[in-house]
């Protein structure tokens, strides 16, 4: 397999390989775009049309949220809204569902080097789009485009994307766990120009809803989506001839300088080198046991950055996503880690990022694999790993390391997809979203967030239980979250929760799984912080929670009913639920930061105290011990704990460690360093300085290293056999002066040593 | 003797007192506000006023026909996070959903950068711990049926916890609770037996709505902020009635109007953010008197800039509040707030050649440069001063003397770095504040389908007269009013004395179409006896009550609501076509011309009843002589100016507003002073005094030119 850098014979057009616009877009000539703009600004101009830009993309949102018809959408926040230049680099897109950025650039430049010719892009049209290949996370993730012209000219993009209900496909609601490929999903659609003259063109307008099982909701969508852009269009319009094309102009390319010029800024206070994560999605298709490797790595020098996914599993089964879902997940990363201050005008950084991923890999596939699934599986991965390669990159400079943050939590869905007849005697199909209540992972600085939600989606907000209990047939028995979810560390990960229902006013419920992440965890922690726990699905058959209901004994555990409890697979379909099965799903939560013993007891104190953590966890993993009356800290107790279990590690395997006395160039973790000596640059144990093996080997050889199984790393992962074949470990690597934890790493049996970071300096 | 209104607001620094007698005239009077005991101050300030009028306060409390106050006690403690300790009582496996948030961070209203830079997005402190939340086994559904019966010997069991917990307050909220707040009911008895002083709140009572999370942090605030507040006002009424005040008195809430005091001794939550909402029930008094039925009002101090709207003679309400990143249920008067105040910070980026304006304040301490107090960074009114908008000398009246070199220098070095002159960096300052104010209101009338154009804007606060001349033209509107004389530095107080009594009363019942015309009428009517009820108990009788119906209605599927108002109780079958019509209609004008879908159902979510009962109100008389003559005394030193619009500094004209008379014309360019603040009239405007004192700027017409 090789990288798209090293195909020099191939068309990256959206047919087959994915599209990939060129440095030079080929547009036809009879688009004139609108390419002069002022340079000299005076800064209130620019201050007051920026923020009159930036409110016109938020009004935008705005109103496709209040008029959008479909509840996924928009309690999942399932949508965006954008401004582009005429070039379509990005001015602003807004702060809900992150990962469409990534797919709206390229569909854009699609349109300008595969329509300007035929059928032209005109004054008053608007373009339909939802294909992977050319530029959208998924078929059901519709996109409607709008060039906005000024005296004839294209002056800039307005563009709105937003998840439709239902858009074909072989089920439901058109995430498809058993699709062979996109023929088997729902509809795909090239840009076709959808709006012409400002008006609907009636003939394609059904042609696009004729797929859905659900044409009258998609029309209201495809309605909400059209105010958008016309309100922003006619918004920048407004300013255009209050202020002139040339100094809205000059301001939209302003923004995009000084988010460049703020991104180098940054850049240039980070060493070069290359940094890399490595995870795996489970079950591609129904009966799949299978585990599927992921790689991303990031090179940076000098100002560039390239990120690849070299390494990572083919493209199989109903797992994939495609190059602009790859692309457009590490953006959502790069742009919190990197371009928070610059408002979502990420357009400046990607200046100087490239894109280099293996065609045919599961994230970056070839038409036609399926790919309805990507926004649950396939870009989740892409996405989470990318805070901690990101996160390990900005530790090297203390200016930018506080902004650093582990892998949240639902960095894989555990959907739970099911259909049937409400209680309203009307059929219905629905995605559980519970799943994005989520948890954020800990910062350098502190505790990650409970429940803080999808970091992806920093906006959303869970239905209220009442809300999804009036649509759909269910009795939710509890909502809560989880002690211990969340992963261990000097700073703890976010926990996340779990929902559990039986149906109501119904005969039964028609349930699919899928899901991944339920044997390996996928919010890995950083530094020495642990995972979070993994998915996962509790399914107890012909329970007697109807008896306990009569005996007023409500429950606030699955384990407090008795039945039989199933174990649910992956990918599972058809499963039926009846009023006695009690079904349970817990999505994961946040990864740690830093070593659990480093954490301050007083704070451990505190997690048992707001039932973060167990007791078990406050002595196992923190090696803290608190006092059984008082629940206080025993600071003598814990200090003897703690030396205990760090001169245990030695113990075991222990052998001189040399001490690294030199100049000590720059800590590249919580806990390592990079210094030198008159044996050159080495890395070392940032406590102790122990030599921890030259610069461009892998410090973790040179660690002591432990392998435990996963229920070391997180009390709450059960048997990883369950589901997959392969046997993953929880590898630790210490310290040999002193027993300090450098690192861990969750890794299939039989695979290298990752090697994380690499720094050249 | 007189009979006396009376409207008494306490603010964080001052408590103000406005008396209204028999013929309308207005004595104010101001006190320092106690917060060790706010009752003291309240006094202190009402026996002022009866100073004023020659009355002793036990003379002045005999002879007042109606007490209106607006406390901020509950405020306080919500924001210094003094409230009181918890427990709260929930359906047994839902304990955390006050603490999940709906999986969010309690981000709404936030800045972006505290939305996507989550190391500072972190989620509130819990008002309630874990430790404090009990579940007990009950269940109801979304019919309302009971599916699990409660059970009374855990609930026994939770509330003895609570109190071995050393609890001063129990919140109760139950899932689907508002379809069946029996179980809700079955607790508050319990927990009466068995602690018959605890302050209990249940959410059937309080918010019977739709959705758990906002009517748990409800229920759970108006625990937090009861016993505080409702000490606060026991003790205030004793007092009141020691010194022989025998009417009820009444407390203003934040949706309009007033409430008994036991009303707000039950339901405190009702006076979270009142004061505010007190300025704009001011402004439609004002606004009925001078015949404007659409009204902006606008607020600037020291750290924000609120906006409230009134259309149709009616405040626009919102029925989901906001405070301390925590969502709950209260139909609200709707005031919206950005950081943008006097106090807010410049900050400069050099490398970039940019400029920015809040949200970040510099508050009271260590405030703007020109304080002298410590501030190094530059804030609006560093930039106000360095433009000659304000005096160093004659600032807020003359009480505080302003540091003119030190702004001067501040501005100056950010200039420098803007490559402008100070003066351009000023008024850029000024001009992306007025800008960003702009964007507010247009935020709160055109995304919500109103035309600025057909308003008029009232500018309050400070800071506002500073700048209202430039937001509101900017947006089209034709007439800027500052209120004066007495009432403008106790806006508050004043709208408090000029509310009615209001009861909200809300229920959620969600039906489908093709609706039933009795159902519909039935809720409403169940609401208005409930209305009635309590307005009978505040010694309204019927004849005196009205009443206003509104429904929340939407697309069925959709999230959206529409509150489309209803005529009258009784909806017969063949007025549902005109409901639909009117849902329509409404929907249209929010969102747009053929926003709406006709092909899909339609579902009502939630029933509203507004009763009211009209209040004496104050009768403010006009001035009989207009005279075009401006009084010499009126005439203050002219100072150097820097305007926009020309570019260059003017010798300009600046009058004291106390003395200016009804009738008075004066163009711009001009500054007028009062003693609470400055009024910056800009070229091509000119500002008039009405007959009733108060200030109007317009646009100059060509036969309106003076010299």
């Amino acid at each position: 397999m090789t990288k798209v850098s090293e195909m020099t014979d191939v068309v990256f057009d959206g047919v087959t390989e994915p599209y990939i616009p060129g440095p030079e877009l080929n547009i036809s000539p009879k688009l004139k775009l609108h390419q002069t703009w002022e340079t000299d600004l005076d800064p209130v101009t620019y201050e007051v049309v920026r923020h009159n830009l930036w409110n016109i993309n938020e009004e935008h949102g705005a109103t496709i949220q209040r008029l959008s018809g479909s509840p996924v959408a928009m309690y999942a926040l399932d949508l965006n809204p954008t401004i582009l230049t005429e070039d379509a680099e990005f001015v602003y897109f807004g702060p809900y569902m992150q990962y469409m950025s990534g797919v709206t650039d390229t569909q854009v430049k699609w349109i300008l080097e595969y329509r300007s010719d035929n059928p032209g892009i005109n004054d008053g049209d608007m373009f339909l789009a939802n294909d992977p290949w050319v530029g959208a996370a998924h078929q059901m993730d519709v996109m409607l485009i709008c060039p906005v012209f000024w005296e004839g000219e294209l002056f800039c993009w307005v563009t709105n994307c937003l998840h439709q209900y239902d858009i074909g496909g072989m089920t439901p609601g058109s995430f498809c766990p058993s699709a062979r490929d996109s023929f088997d999903e729902g509809i795909l659609i090239p840009p076709i120009k959808i709006i012409e003259n400002m008006e609907i063109r009636r003939d394609v307008e059904e042609m696009y809803l004729r797929s859905s099982r659900k044409p009258e909701m998609v029309a209201l969508d495809f309605r909400a989506q059209l105010a958008g852009n016309i309100t922003a269009r006619e918004s920048i319009l407004g300013l255009i001839e209050r202020y002139g094309p040339k100094v809205v102009k000059g301001v939209m390319k302003r923004v995009l300088d000084i988010s460049e010029q703020a991104f180098l800024d940054k850049m240039a206070k980070l060493p070069d080198g290359t940094w890399q994560d490595r995870s795996y999605i489970e079950c591609c298709r129904p009966g799949d046991r299978n585990t599927y490797r992921v790689v991303l790595t990031a090179h940076k020098a000098d100002q560039h950055l390239t990120f690849e996914n070299e390494g990572t599993a083919p493209q199989d089964g109903a797992m994939n996503a495609t190059f602009s879902g790859w692309r457009g997940s590490v953006i959502v990363a790069l742009n919190q880690l990197l371009c928070w201050d610059q408002n979502f005008a990420v357009g400046g950084a990607l200046r100087h990022v490239t894109f280099d991923p293996t065609p045919g890999t599961l994230n970056c596939a070839r038409h036609p694999a399926s790919v309805s699934t990507a926004p649950t599986q396939s870009m989740e991965i892409s996405l989470y790993p990318a805070y901690n390669v990101l996160g390990k990159m900005i530790y090297a400079s203390p200016d930018l390391r506080g902004d650093l943050m582990c892998i949240g939590g639902t960095s894989q869905w555990p959907a739970t997809i099911f259909r049937g007849i409400d209680q309203w005697g009307d059929r219905y199909g629905y995605l559980l979203i519970d799943p994005i209540g989520g948890a954020i992972g800990a910062f350098s600085t502190g505790d990650g967030i409970s429940t803080g939600g999808q970091s992806r989606t920093p906006i959303c907000k869970l239905p209220n239980i009442e809300h999804t209990e009036q649509t759909f047939p269910l009795l939710f028995l509890y909502r809560k979250e989880v002690p211990d979810s969340g992963g261990a560390g000097k700073y703890r990960g976010g926990l996340s929760a779990e929902s559990c229902f039986i149906p109501h006013n119904t005969d039964q419920i028609v349930q699919d799984t899928l899901s991944s992440g339920n044997s390996v965890p996928t919010s890995t922690g950083m530094m020495g912080g642990y995972p979070a726990t993994t998915n996962s699905y509790r399914f107890i058959k012909d329970s007697d929670i109807l008896e306990r209901m009569s005996a007023r004994q409500m429950i606030d555990d699955a384990d407090d009913v008795s039945g039989t409890s199933v174990t649910l697979q992956l990918r599972q379909e058809n499963l039926i639920q009846n009023p006695t099965d009690v079904y349970a799903v817990m999505w994961c939560a946040a990864g740690g930061f830093g070593d659990p013993m480093e954490r301050d007891p007083k704070s451990v104190q505190g997690d048992i105290e707001n039932l973060a953590i167990t007791l078990d966890s406050a002595r196992n993993i923190y090696g803290v011990v608190l006092d059984e009356t008082t629940g206080d800290v025993d600071l003598k107790a814990t200090e003897t704990l703690r030396s205990g279990a760090r001169a245990a590690r030695l113990g075991k395997n222990g052998n001189g460690a040399l001490k690294v006395e030199g100049e000590s160039l720059l800590d590249l973790t919580d806990t390592l360093s990079l210094r030198e000596n008159g044996n050159g640059k080495r890395y070392t144990c940032r406590k102790c300085t122990t030599d921890l093996g030259p610069q461009g080997e892998n410090y973790k050889a040179h660690c002591l290293q432990e392998n435990a199984t996963l229920d070391h790393a997180n009390p709450l992962i059960g048997d990883p056999h369950r589901f997959i074949d392969d046997t993953p470990e929880f590898r630790q690597f210490f310290c040999p002066g002193c027993g300090t934890l450098i690192e861990n790493e969750i890794a299939i049996a039989g695979e290298d040593l990752l090697m994380d970071l690499h720094v050249e300096i | 003797m007189s009979e006396y209104l009376v409207g008494v607001d306490i603010g964080g620094t001052f408590t103000d007192c406005v008396v209204i007698d028999d013929a309308g005239a207005v004595t104010t009077a101001k006190a320092p506000s106690t917060p060790d005991e706010f009752a003291r101050g309240m006094l202190d300030a009402m026996t002022t006023a009866a100073g004023s009028l020659g009355l002793s306060i036990t003379e002045l409390c005999k002879s007042i026909r109606l007490l209106a106050h607006g406390t901020t006690v509950g405020t306080n403690a919500v924001v210094q996070k003094r409230g009181d300790k918890v427990g709260l009582i929930t359906t047994k496996g839902h304990n955390d959903v006050i603490h999940i948030m709906r999986g969010s961070r309690g981000v709404s209203g936030r800045d972006v950068r505290k939305v996507t830079h989550f190391p500072e997005s972190q989620k509130p402190e819990p008002i309630v711990p874990k430790r404090l939340i009990e579940g007990v086994s009950e269940r109801v559904d979304c019919f309302g049926a009971a599916v699990v019966d409660l059970n009374e010997d855990e609930v026994v069991a939770a509330v003895d916890r609570l109190i071995g917990a050393g609890v001063n307050a129990i919140a109760v909220c139950f899932l689907w609770s508002f379809k069946h707040p029996d179980h809700e009911q079955r607790v508050r008895a319990i927990i009466h037996k068995r602690a018959p002083q605890l302050f209990v709140t249940c959410s059937s009572d309080l918010v019977p709505k739709w959705g758990e999370y906002e009517r748990t942090t409800a229920v759970v605030l108006n625990a937090y902020i009861g016993p505080l507040t409702s000490g606060y006002l026991k003790q205030l009424k004793r007092r009141l009635n020691d010194l022989g005040y025998r009417q009820p008195l009444q407390i203003t809430q934040c949706g309009g109007g007033t409430i008994s005091v036991e009303k707000a001794m039950e339901a405190p939550l009702l006076t979270l953010d009142s004061g505010p909402v007190s300025g704009v029930t001011g402004s439609k008094y004002l606004g009925d008197l001078l015949g404007y039925a659409n009204i902006i009002t606008t607020d600037m101090g020291g750290t924000s800039f609120d906006v409230g709207v009134i259309h149709d003679g009616e405040p626009a309400f919102s029925y989901m509040s906001l405070v301390n990143q925590y969502e709950y249920f209260i139909p609200k008067v709707d005031i919206q707030a950005i950081g943008n105040g006097g106090g807010s910070l410049v900050t400069v980026d050099e490398a970039t050649r940019t400029l920015r304006v809040g949200p970040e304040s510099a508050g009271a301490v260590p405030g703007p440069v020109c304080y002298g107090r410590g501030g190094s960074v530059p804030t609006v009114t560093d930039a106000a001063l360095v433009l000659g908008y304000i005096a160093a000398d004659s600032f807020a009246g003359g009480r505080m003397t302003l540091d003119h070199a030190a702004a001067e220098t501040a501005i100056a070095e950010l200039a420098v770095k803007l490559d402008m002159t100070t003066f351009e960096c000023a008024a850029g300052i000024a001009k992306i504040s007025e800008f960003q104010m702009a964007d507010l209101i247009r935020k709160m009338t055109i995304q919500k389908g109103l035309d600025p154009r057909d308003f008029v804007l009232f500018a309050f606060g400070g800071a506002g007269p500073m700048h209202a001349s430039v937001f509101a033209f900017e947006l089209g509107l034709q007439k800027v009013v500052i209120p004066q004389k007495k009432m403008a530095s106790t806006w508050c107080a004043f709208g408090a004395a000029s509310a009615d009594i209001r009861h909200i009363h809300e229920h959620v019942d969600i039906m489908v179409s093709p609706f039933d015309a009795g159902q519909l009428s039935q809720a409403l009517e169940s609401l208005k006896e409930r209305s009635s009820e309590q307005l009978l108990r505040e010694g309204v009788a019927e004849s005196d009550q009205t009443f206003a119906y509104s429904i929340d209605m939407r697309h069925k599927g959709q999230i959206n609501e529409v509150e489309v108002p209803v005529e009258g109780l009784n909806i017969a079958s063949h007025d549902l076509d005109a409901l639909h019509d009117s849902f329509y209609a409404r929907y249209e004008q929010i969102y747009g011309k053929g926003s709406s879908f006709r092909g899909a159902k339609l579902e009502v979510v939630t029933f509203r009843v507004r009763g009211s009962a009209v209040t004496p109100k104050p009768v403010l008389s006009p001035a009989t002589d207009l005279t075009p003559d401006i009084p010499e005394g009126a005439v203050r030193p002219k100072r150097s100016i820097y305007w926009t619009e020309s570019a260059t500094t003017q010798d300009t004209p600046v009058y004291d507003g106390e003395q200016l008379l009804p009738g008075n014309v004066i163009s711009g360019p001009v500054v007028v002073e009062t003693p609470d603040t400055t009024v910056v009239v800009h070229p091509g405007r000119m500002i008039s005094v009405d007959v009733y004192g108060n200030l109007e700027i317009g646009l100059v017409k060509p036969e309106e030119t003076n010299g």
